[in-house]
């Protein structure tokens, strides 16, 4: 599922070629489309409500890139990743809160993208200290010991300690005008979108350069059989706790992007079940495919959204339906994910992945 | 007469590998027993014995996944006893397995790719920038690769398929050639021609004799096997393992003649129980 053939009478003369991001003109043109579609189109077609579901898409996209690195290519099963998002949000809140920042750095809107990267780095380390388990726990052990970095950190550090600071006891109010990146104030759903935008591609760039270089080749040889990837030189220790950092990393990015589409922030935007969500969209994406947290997301934050459009209107006739909604879309995000791993265990990227390779080899179909 | 013309060959007649007194115990089985054995550098030295007999557990304990409960291990001079796994493949030890241990998502390339891991050197940050000195790296190590790993082993045309859906033969050729991406000093083969047909045994054999005795390899080789035909015909030297306690460490002509192999292991059969 790794590489995709090229088209009919397409050559690499060179290794450069063979190792770019986009090998064949086809592929830039489809590219340079993708994102005109991305900056231009979709800010200039989609009202504000929509734009809002893109934003979520992205925050969706960003906490399954982790997840999928864990699971998909590192082997590392995990259901706790919401607590490193939780800490990349608490991180990046309480710097832009309570920092005293030096006067030069507020006036030019550093503060804000200079306390994502703390928030990553922070939510990184945080999560490499819950990954020290997996040097001696495999397979689905490693679920409950990543699920105690849930509890403990959301339920336990957060709820009860970090929310103390400044002696509000619940949550921590985001005034308007406090995420400021640069000259921008980001108050509208076009500018969290933008913003949403950059940090998507910046992730995704960073994942899949990695993915195509030493470490992360010695990521997948854990996956696939950690006995051989030890005899071949690979510190297995060592790479799964950067896997584990990394993972948080983006997820510590993912929690400090989206406090600036929040007012305020409590422990409650960081459920236990927004991990599994996390879990569930990689599935049906397609684990081990950055395509399939991309594919996933876009998946499952429509659907939901469809499901709530649907149930507006039946609403006049059954109230109960709105009412009950919560159960509604947990039951919808119980159904997708049985259906996927009957009909399509792959996932969405594997389908994407034929059939784009039908197309490339047409008229043939070796 | 053979080994004599390679050791004069080679110039100098150092031991690479020298196991002392090595025992390995589970529970109450002892399934090494004080085993001794030198393997001198540049030889092919095959270890045999029936199944059972330790020999896996040895290659075990040579490259780490082991650690013996009394004895030591010096490679080029050095105590290795205590060190793990990755660490001995750094400074030279690589392995294949029995069964074949491929890494099945990754394709055949990069599989190899991942053999050259100790030689490469970008780390997370390198990797995640992909620029200068790491997109270099890449690429020099992709014609190394392709120079002397695809090009030796003949897998040219499988070089972009996941390793996962090739082949049993092909497999074991990949995993030969990801051992010998890490420019081993001594490799282990644990059975490299278990379950091939023929034709796949004679390129295998053949692929051991170049890596064996080629100028730009020049690798150091402990044969497991069972196929006494190509043992006899490849080993320079040849150690006879029987639950645990060493038989005879001689010349294959030496161990053919010995009393007690064929009582041990061979039977009252045919010297040579080859598929040929």
């Amino acid at each position: 599922m790794s590489t995709t053939f090229l088209p009919c009478g397409d050559y690499h003369e060179n290794y450069k070629q063979d190792h770019a991001w986009w090998q064949t003109k086809f592929i830039k043109l489809k590219m340079i489309l993708l994102f005109a579609v991305l900056f231009v189109g979709i800010p200039l077609c989609a009202d504000s409500y929509w734009l809002s579901v893109c934003n979520l898409v992205g925050y969706t996209v960003l906490g399954a890139l982790g997840v999928q690195l864990l699971i998909g290519f590192c082997g590392q099963l995990t259901l706790g990743h919401a607590a490193f998002i939780a800490v990349g949000a608490y991180t990046s809140t309480l710097l832009v809160l309570e920092f005293p920042w030096p006067k030069f750095l507020l006036d030019l809107g550093l503060a804000y993208p200079v306390s994502i990267i703390v928030a990553a780095i922070a939510a990184g380390m945080w999560s490499v200290l819950f990954g020290l388990p997996s040097a001696k726990v495999k397979g689905f052990y490693l679920i409950l010991t990543t699920m105690a970095a849930q509890f403990i950190t959301v339920d336990f550090v957060i709820t009860q300690y970090v929310s103390q600071i400044g002696g509000r006891g619940q949550a921590f109010s985001l005034p308007p005008g406090t995420i400021k990146v640069g000259p921008w104030i980001i108050d509208s759903n076009l500018k969290v979108y933008l913003m949403m935008l950059a940090l998507v591609i910046l992730c995704v760039a960073i994942i899949t350069n990695l993915l195509r270089s030493r470490v992360g080749r010695a990521w997948i040889a854990i996956r696939d059989n950690d006995i051989s990837a030890e005899v071949m030189g690979i510190n297995v220790v060592k790479y799964k706790l950067f896997a584990f950092f990394v993972a948080g990393f983006i997820g510590g990015i993912a929690g400090a992007f989206w406090i600036s589409n929040l007012a305020a922030i409590s422990p409650e935007h960081f459920p236990w079940f927004w991990s599994l969500w996390l879990v569930g969209v990689i599935l049906i994406g397609g684990a081990g495919s950055i395509h399939g947290a991309i594919f996933g997301s876009v998946f499952m934050v429509v659907v939901m959204e469809l499901l709530q459009l649907a149930v507006i209107p039946l609403a006049d006739t059954y109230p109960k339906l709105l009412m009950d909604f919560l159960f509604i879309k947990e039951a919808a995000f119980g159904l997708a994910i049985c259906i996927f791993l009957i009909f399509e265990p792959n996932g969405l990227a594997y389908r994407w992945w034929q059939v784009k390779n039908y197309f490339n080899l047409w008229p043939f179909s070796y | 007469m053979q080994a004599l013309a390679k050791s004069d060959q080679h110039g100098k007649d150092d031991i690479l590998l020298e196991l002392d007194d090595v025992y390995m115990f589970f529970g109450r089985v002892g399934a090494l027993a004080g085993i001794s054995l030198k393997v001198k550098r540049g030889h092919i030295h095959s270890i045999i014995g029936p199944n059972g007999a330790g020999k896996t557990v040895m290659m075990n304990c040579i490259n780490g996944l082991y650690h013996p409960q009394k004895g030591n291990i010096y490679f080029k001079g050095e105590d290795i006893g205590k060190l793990k796994p990755y660490r001995r493949a750094k400074l030279g030890i690589a392995r294949t397995f029995q069964k074949v241990e491929v890494f099945g998502g990754m394709t055949v390339l990069d599989n190899i790719r991942l053999g050259r891991h100790v030689h490469l050197k970008s780390g997370i940050v390198g990797g995640a920038l992909y620029v200068g000195k790491t997109a270099r790296e890449e690429i020099e190590h992709r014609e190394f690769i392709e120079q002397e790993i695809i090009d030796l082993l003949e897998i040219e045309y499988i070089r972009d398929k996941p390793v996962g859906m090739l082949p049993y033969g092909l497999q074991k050729r990949v995993e030969l050639g990801r051992a010998l991406a890490l420019r081993p000093e001594l490799l282990i083969l644990d059975e490299p021609l278990a379950g091939l047909n023929l034709e796949e045994v004679e390129d295998m054999a053949r692929f051991i004799l170049d890596v064996n005795e080629e100028k730009r390899w020049k690798v150091t080789c402990i044969l497991v096997e069972h196929d006494m035909g190509v043992v006899m015909d490849l080993s320079d030297r040849v150690f006879v393992l029987n639950f645990g306690n060493k038989i005879i460490d001689g010349t294959p002509e030496e161990v053919q003649s010995n009393p007690e192999v064929i009582k041990a292991y061979l039977g009252e059969e045919d010297m040579y129980a080859t598929r040929r």
